[in-house]
């Protein structure tokens, strides 16, 4: 018998108006693992993650994590049980410090009296050392991305969500982000599910790769067999590249 | 450096400190100057615990009246009916309007008003008790109900001089300071400030930002409530107009004006713009009636354009700035970028 998964997508519909986003996804997600998540624009890849991590309910289909049924359960409880994410586009807290927003995430897990020690471990393990104590706001790109993720790691997540993590990145950037998201998953067994649109980040950290068209999965398999798939390069070059 | 730092923060909260418990030893004659600074302490009170749901939560609440009058009304009645002592009417007052908050509420950040939308709501809360109150004839009604006049008599909290009442007011105003403080160093106080600039990002962290919003405002509620009870007794009557939407809002704007989610922000505020205002009514009020509102306005326009961060920050960055040059060197000047 295959050991139980961490997560289990069982015929996930969500429809926005007569759109359908997703259209009965079935997907699971063992412990231990970096699956990538990719399509074309409008796959449904983000739609897909907002309805696992409870941004909002699916309209049909059954997400159990850890065990529990946890279709439609809000973000902030999903959180407590053990699944973080980020946000395609950055959603900052302004006005707060890179210190003080990793602090939000850290309370998650831990009381008044231990959460200084965690911000200060995340902190180093994110390697935001130099900027924290400057304002979120008057970061750029690159850094607001790795804040993101550091406040995610402190909330000590089972399996992390990250949406779109290396858009926008320069090359030097991305492969010390990609160094940080390794070292997540094999120094702390942290599952994770990356959206990603940039080939490098998916190709170089992901040991299996799902691919979404038009809300729905049209291919599964290791990073060489998806770059070889057909379906794959017709989804994303049209018909004729295919030839 | 950490530790000089600190004890720099504290000396000016000190002589704050010693100088508002001196005021009426060098004001107290003046009946005018001690109403006014009754008022300001009032207001700033007020102001304190506005800035827990409106400055960290990011609630623009406009209904502080609202948890005032239930405050007033609460206490007054409780002096009026069964001559129950202010001094527990005050708390009767206070867990009063935090219950009326939790009722409120609970079905607003249930069913997420925010924004504008809890803005407008807040208000009308206000408008809906002030009329409610002048139907319901058994507790309010259109006419004042008098508290007893008492030249000094602790148990009915009611005084001839206004110093007893600027001396409570005080100890209101040292509490508001204390818990927002102690809230600001907190989990909920980090929370509010992450679901105040972004609910989902805070969601995602494990921030139940319902229940995180519902705390803020009842602890607002509360303390709000009590400056009610005190304020009943200030004023000697209990009436409807209590529940004043006009007052409501200039709570907000000291809040605003002061400084966002800073815990003396808007206490500056209050300071400087209570007594502003009326100064110019007293001075201005005789020759041109509503002149000094026009003026009021122009110093708020004048802030919103060149101060929107508020008056707070400002006025610590100036006094950091200055002790940085005292001081000399690199420490200080990073001493002066850094935040509280």
């Amino acid at each position: 018998m295959a050991p139980e998964p961490l997560l289990r997508v069982h015929n996930l519909t969500k429809r926005f108006g007569q759109l359908v986003a997703v259209n009965n996804v079935s997907l699971e997600i063992a412990p231990g693992e970096i699956v990538g998540l990719i399509g074309p624009n409008g796959a449904g890849k983000t739609t897909l993650f907002n309805s696992i991590a409870g941004l909002y309910p699916p309209d049909a289909g059954r997400v159990t994590f850890r065990g529990c049924d946890t279709t439609g359960m809000l973000a902030h409880k999903m959180c407590k049980l053990g699944m973080s994410r980020t946000f395609q586009v950055v959603k900052a807290f302004d006005d707060l410090t890179v210190e003080e927003a990793v602090r939000v995430g850290a309370y998650n897990r831990h009381s008044e009296k231990e959460v200084a020690a965690k911000v200060e471990e995340v902190i180093a393990f994110c390697e935001l050392t130099e900027i924290r104590h400057h304002r979120c706001g008057d970061l750029g790109l690159a850094p607001l991305r790795r804040v993101e993720l550091a406040r995610a790691v402190a909330t000590e997540p089972v399996l992390l969500l990250l949406d779109e993590a290396g858009a926008g990145l320069t090359a030097t950037e991305l492969s010390g982000l990609m160094a940080i998201i390794r070292r997540l998953n094999q120094e702390r067994g942290v599952t994770l599910c990356v959206v990603e649109h940039v080939m490098q980040l998916v190709m170089g950290i992901c040991q299996r790769i799902i691919v979404l068209d038009a809300g729905e999965i049209i291919a599964e398999g290791s990073p060489a067999e998806i770059s070889k798939n057909p379906n794959v390069i017709e989804a994303y070059l049209g018909k004729r590249a295919v030839l | 450096m950490e530790r000089r730092l600190r004890t720099f923060r504290l000396l000016p909260l000190l002589a704050g400190l010693a100088f508002a418990l001196i005021i009426p030893l060098l004001l107290g004659r003046n009946q005018y100057a001690m109403v006014l600074a009754t008022t300001v302490l009032v207001y700033s009170v007020l102001a304190t615990a506005w800035n827990i749901i409106g400055g960290m939560a990011g609630q623009l609440d406009l209904a502080a009246f609202a948890y005032l009058g239930l405050g007033a009304f609460t206490s007054g009645t409780l002096l009026l009916r069964w001559n129950v002592t202010p001094w527990i009417g005050m708390f009767a007052g206070g867990l009063v309007a935090a219950a009326f908050a939790a009722l409120i509420g609970y079905p607003l950040f249930r069913f997420g008003i925010k924004e504008v939308w809890y803005a407008l709501s807040s208000s009308a809360l206000v408008e809906v008790l002030r009329i409610a109150f002048l139907m319901w004839s058994n507790i309010g009604g259109p006419v004042e109900r008098y508290i007893p006049f008492h030249a000094f008599s602790l148990y009915h909290m009611r005084f001839a001089s206004y110093i007893p009442y600027y001396y409570i007011v005080l100890a209101l105003l040292i509490a508001a300071l204390a818990a927002s403080y102690r809230i600001s160093r907190s989990r909920l106080g980090y929370y509010l400030l992450a679901l105040g600039q972004n609910e989902d990002a805070a969601e995602a962290l494990g921030v139940n930002a319902q229940r995180c919003k519902l705390q803020a405002l009842m602890i607002y509620a509360f303390l709000a409530g009590m400056t009610g009870a005190v304020y009943a007794c200030i004023y000697g009557y209990i009436h409807p107009s209590f529940f004043s939407a006009a007052q409501s809002t200039e709570i907000a704007i000291l809040g605003i004006v002061g400084g966002m989610g800073l815990v003396y922000g808007p206490l500056t505020a209050a300071i400087l713009l209570v007594s502003l205002k009326e100064f110019m009514r007293a001075n201005l009020g005789s020759t041109l009636e509503s002149l000094y509102l026009a003026v009021y306005a122009v110093i708020l326009i004048l802030i919103a354009l060149f101060r929107p961060q508020g008056i707070a920050p400002w006025i610590r960055n100036t006094f950091a700035r200055g002790l940085a040059r005292l001081q000399g060197g690199k420490d200080g000047a990073r001493a002066a970028s850094a935040r509280p």
